[in-house]
């Protein structure tokens, strides 16, 4: 049999055409030939595949004759709809431990999320965590900057800034039980708060098991408990609405308690002692500034590591310096040399900034990092030496990942032995150290020389700043992401592939440069649409606390 | 079918089960074989998605015979396949079409070792289907959106049904190859 006409009756098999002799003579071909089965089954992928597709597609011409209805695919029959409840329930409680499962490629979330990506993006949300001090949340931690999760939130200490998408700014207090429904709409079961409300969210309402607190401008706070809750007016008036009771207005200077039963009585406590979101920032400021000197004083340590082969960090005082000086120390680049346990031989040198332009880094400094989504955006770097193992490390802020591949570090063109560093568009990190050669390797063990993470990035977290990080260890035979000093996924490396000398000579930071002998001037879009402000590469592997303390010296919030 | 969890849940309790939990997550990574599998014992036949339900029903109702530390896989897949055989029972389907019960078994076993690479083939699938012409991507879509026979589809876009087999033959091949050639250069040279 042909392949053409194997193909041929695959097709028919699947289109239930197949006549009794065809389909005879294909279960034979199946029987005996592996290479049939395979490709069978990658028919039936491709099926499947096609079918996500088609469900998802927007026609833009109308059928020629539209006579019947279309049916809904694979329909689900009555006495199993309680079944997609359960696991549905079930799985909602899961999703946490199985993105951190470093099973690539091999879970529903994986599978969910590569079905979805041709949809419009969206991220779920009505408000933004600003800012957080010393915050504990009952769960999982939230990162500032993130969006808050709907549902019932419950805040076990601290202080947290939340910026609804209506304007108005809230700064709660732990312990505190809220949700916020809807951007104009706050529940709290417990707990203490301070709103400011701007003119567009007048008749933002504050609902308590009493009853509600409507703003109608500007700043109030309130403090709840199970039996009460105390309402002061900072600035403006609120109406107060208790349950099955007259509303009442309350006006600025003055407070009233609300009991659960709906009474009003006047209290004269006075406000909630709670800074105002504007106080808050400030504070938050300060600590970030804090933050920052004690970063500065890691950077000044870790230069000073024999295996940091380059770190580049944007200085803002640097104007329009086309120049990415590498801050690796030149001290150690002698020492380097000599010191032949250290596998790296040489500093990389300084980069040279191509297109991108500069903007804020993560602690809010003008000119501190570099925006790489203008077209052509990269800085030019040269790394010497042959590396046992690698350790590379940014921070990057993503706009979106609108390209196929979205560039983080890549060698020109892609010779043996050479890494490259990226993320896909559906939010996986991709690495590889390509092997020296390909003889003697199948397709399959092929394509194992790349080592994706789970997806760590949805559009939900566009404009955030967060570490990214990956390992390449060769005496471990692993290669290991991160995202914020977290590992993500850990992946053996087959001993076929394994590279122990890594080189990387000229390379792009945040985009791809085709080798030099390329003269065709049309390139493939693979820059980085986000900004990175700092970029290192170490020779040799870090291990898994290293990179958390490089993150937590890094990490401009909190947590 | 009632559910019955509660009482399921009550009773296993101890060691020898495993929680329900875990099983969702056996359950889910194992969706993509099983829909392969079903399918391939099923070709061509549009209820695939009715038995590839009901063996998901199948498998939580039997949750408790399950043995941890067994091969999960292979273990759904003997229910996905015995809910194949009940279905053609139910449907006194014509048996000429179906394979033998030993090819049956080499696919199941084949499916649950296989390389579960759907994302990346999604991804190059995407790419590809924008190289196709609009038409083309049109036709193919229509016919995947729809379930119909393929004589009343090519009688519904008022094409022949010859006509229609031959150009959808035509795209799936050029969508195939082209999807193992983005496979094999992201594998290679990214």
């Amino acid at each position: 049999m042909t392949p053409e006409e194997q193909t041929t009756l695959l097709d028919a098999l699947l289109d239930g055409e197949i006549s009794e002799a065809d389909f005879i003579r294909l279960e034979a071909e199946l029987v005996v030939g592996a290479e049939v089965r395979q490709a069978y089954y990658k028919r039936l992928q491709m099926e499947l595949l096609l079918e996500e597709a088609a469900s998802e597609y927007k026609f833009e011409l109308p059928a020629a004759v539209d006579r019947s209805e279309r049916k809904a695919p694979d329909q689900i029959s009555r006495g199993t709809l309680w079944l997609a409840g359960i696991l549905v329930a079930i799985a909602a409680g899961l999703i946490a431990m199985v993105t951190i499962l470093s099973n690539p490629g091999n879970d529903i979330d994986d599978v969910a999320n590569s079905l979805t990506v041709d949809t419009e993006p969206s991220a779920t949300g009505f408000a933004v965590l600003s800012g957080q001090s010393d915050a504990v949340w009952d769960g999982a931690p939230i990162n500032s900057g993130a969006l808050l999760p709907e549902g019932e939130l419950h805040l076990v200490s601290g202080l947290v800034h939340v910026e609804l998408f209506s304007g108005v700014q809230m700064v709660i207090q732990g312990d505190a039980i809220f949700s916020i429904d809807s951007p104009m709409q706050v529940s709290m079961r417990q707990g203490r708060a301070r709103a400011h409300v701007p003119e567009p969210a007048h008749g933002f309402r504050l609902k308590t098991s009493g009853g509600e607190v409507v703003d109608l401008g500007t700043e109030f706070t309130i403090d709840v408990d199970q039996d009460q809750s105390n309402v002061n007016v900072v600035d403006g008036e609120v109406e107060l609405r208790p349950l099955g009771a007259q509303a009442q207005r309350i006006q600025v200077g003055k407070g009233m308690r609300l009991a659960v039963d709906g009474t009003v009585t006047p209290s004269n406590g006075g406000e909630v002692d709670l800074v105002s979101p504007e106080a808050f920032q400030d504070a938050l400021a300060k600590r970030q500034s804090r933050q920052f000197q004690s970063w500065q004083q890691s950077i000044q340590k870790l230069q000073q590591d024999p295996r940091l082969v380059a770190h580049y960090l944007v200085d803002p005082d640097e104007g329009w310096s086309r120049t990415l000086v590498n801050r690796a120390s030149a001290t150690n680049r002698t020492e380097i040399q000599s010191d032949v346990s250290v596998a790296g031989d040489g500093v990389a040198g300084d980069g040279a900034i191509v297109a991108a332009a500069r903007t804020k880094d993560r602690w809010g400094r003008t000119g501190g990092a570099l925006d790489f989504s203008p077209m052509g955006s990269r800085v030019r770097v040269v790394v010497p030496g042959q590396h046992r193992g690698l350790t590379m490390m940014c921070w990057v802020k993503i706009n979106s990942l609108d390209r196929w591949y979205n560039s983080l570090f890549l060698t020109d063109g892609h010779e043996g032995r050479e890494p490259h560093w990226q993320i896909m568009n559906d939010g996986r990190m991709f690495f590889s150290v390509k092997p020296p050669s390909n003889d003697g390797l199948t397709e399959s063990e092929l394509k194992q020389q790349v080592f994706y993470s789970q997806p760590f990035w949805d559009t939900s977290m566009s404009g955030q700043w967060m570490m990214l990080a990956t390992v390449y260890d060769v005496d471990q035979k692993q290669v290991t992401h991160f995202v914020n000093g977290n590992p993500i996924s850990i992946q053996a490396i087959p001993d076929k592939l394994l590279v122990d000398s890594i080189k990387i000579g000229a390379a792009s930071v945040c985009n791809w440069s085709e080798p030099m002998y390329r003269t065709d001037a049309t390139f493939v879009v693979r820059n980085l649409n986000g900004c990175v402000d700092e970029f290192a590469i170490f020779s040799g592997a870090l291990s898994a606390d290293e990179v958390s303390n490089l993150f937590l010296a890094g990490n401009p919030n909190e947590p | 079918m009632e559910p019955v969890e509660n009482d399921r849940e009550n009773h296993l309790g101890g060691d020898t089960a495993a929680d329900d939990s875990v099983i969702v997550g056996l359950l889910t990574e194992c969706q993509l074989p099983l829909r392969l599998y079903v399918r391939s014992l099923m070709h061509g036949d549009a209820s695939a998605g009715d038995v590839i339900q009901q063996t998901n029903a199948k498998i939580w109702e039997k949750r408790g015979e399950f043995e941890p530390g067994t091969n999960f896989k292979a273990w759904a897949m003997s229910i996905a396949r015995y809910e194949v055989l009940n279905h053609r029972k139910r449907q006194a389907r014509d048996a000429r079409l179906q394979f033998s019960s030993e090819l049956e078994q080499t696919v199941a076993s084949e499916l649950a070792e296989m390389n579960d690479d759907l994302a990346e083939r999604q991804a190059a699938l995407r790419q590809c289907m924008e190289g196709l012409k609009p038409e083309s991507r049109e036709l193919l879509m229509r016919r995947y959106a729809s379930q119909e026979p393929l004589a009343e589809f090519a009688d519904r876009i008022g094409r022949s049904v010859g006509g229609v087999k031959v150009t959808l033959h035509r795209l799936r091949s050029t969508l195939a190859e082209c999807i193992e050639r983005r496979l094999l250069a992201a594998g290679e040279s990214q």
